[in-house]
């Protein structure tokens, strides 16, 4: 396996792990608080990793990058 | 030089061209789930309907999953790995059929309410019918890149229907993860 994919699969997977860690904490707080800003706070971070990491948004601006 | 290599140039002009057009089109959708989210909060304010939270856990879960999967196998085609895209790209594709099973095979037969049972109703199938009609589209275009796959139509240098199917793929979860704690987790239960 070559370095660029394998640190393209491990950003993956930080990129999972750390979405999972939120949903649990967005859970918890959910279920066990009465703190709805927190709540809105971890899944704005949620969508802020999905657009960046799994949608490349980036790539709109540089159309060469991508493996492509 | 090979006819495939020649056409590169060109290709990667259209393609910022093809990506700009997708990402106009998910913002275009967005609007259409940014107006259900926004009556979400005009009609049911400082409550949620009653549900199921462990199923609506594992059906996130489930969801989430399936975008890591989309994710791997997006990054082994651009690496030239065909047989990791295509066994990551059935994986999401049974992830997506558990998510539609879980929220409309179960969710949606043992919610105490039906679609006219007031506000709370109206908002939790037209909110989450909405979104898994998507999450079916979805899986038609997974099914469409998972046989063009196995034919071997995508490479490393061309594989832009693989790049688009998982964009609108991890788009429905993004709406997803606006959609759960609006439905499931913030605000007071109906009763």
């Amino acid at each position: 396996m070559d370095n660029r994919k394998s640190a393209a699969l491990r950003q993956g997977v930080f990129v999972f792990i750390t979405l999972a860690v939120l949903t649990a904490a967005e859970y918890w707080i959910g279920v066990s608080t009465d703190m709805a800003a927190l709540i809105f706070v971890l899944f704005l971070i949620k969508a802020t990793l999905v657009i960046n990491f799994y949608m490349h948004v980036s790539r709109l601006f540089s159309p060469e990058e991508g493996g492509h | 030089m090979s006819a495939d290599a020649k056409g590169l140039p060109d290709y990667r002009y259209k393609l910022g061209t093809l990506r700009l057009g997708l990402w106009l089109f998910l913002v275009s959708d967005s609007f259409l789930f940014a107006g259900l989210y926004i009556t979400r909060w005009y009609l049911l304010g400082g409550h949620r309907p009653e549900l199921n939270q462990t199923l609506g856990l594992t059906v996130t879960t489930v969801l989430l999953i399936s975008s890591f999967f989309m994710n791997r196998a997006e990054t082994s085609i651009a690496h030239g790995d065909r047989k990791s895209f295509l066994l990551s790209t059935a994986i999401t594709l049974v992830l997506g059929l558990a998510f539609l099973a879980g929220v409309v095979g179960v969710e949606w037969r043992t919610a105490p309410f039906g679609p006219g049972d007031g506000p709370q109703g109206s908002v939790f199938y037209m909110l989450t019918g909405m979104h898994a009609f998507h999450v079916f589209s979805g899986v038609l275009f997974l099914l469409i890149i998972l046989r063009n796959g196995a034919r071997g139509l995508y490479s490393a240098e061309k594989h832009w229907a693989v790049e688009a199917c998982a964009n609108y793929w991890h788009f429905v979860d993004v709406v997803w993860i606006f959609y759960y704690p609006a439905l499931y987790l913030i605000g007071v239960v109906v009763k």
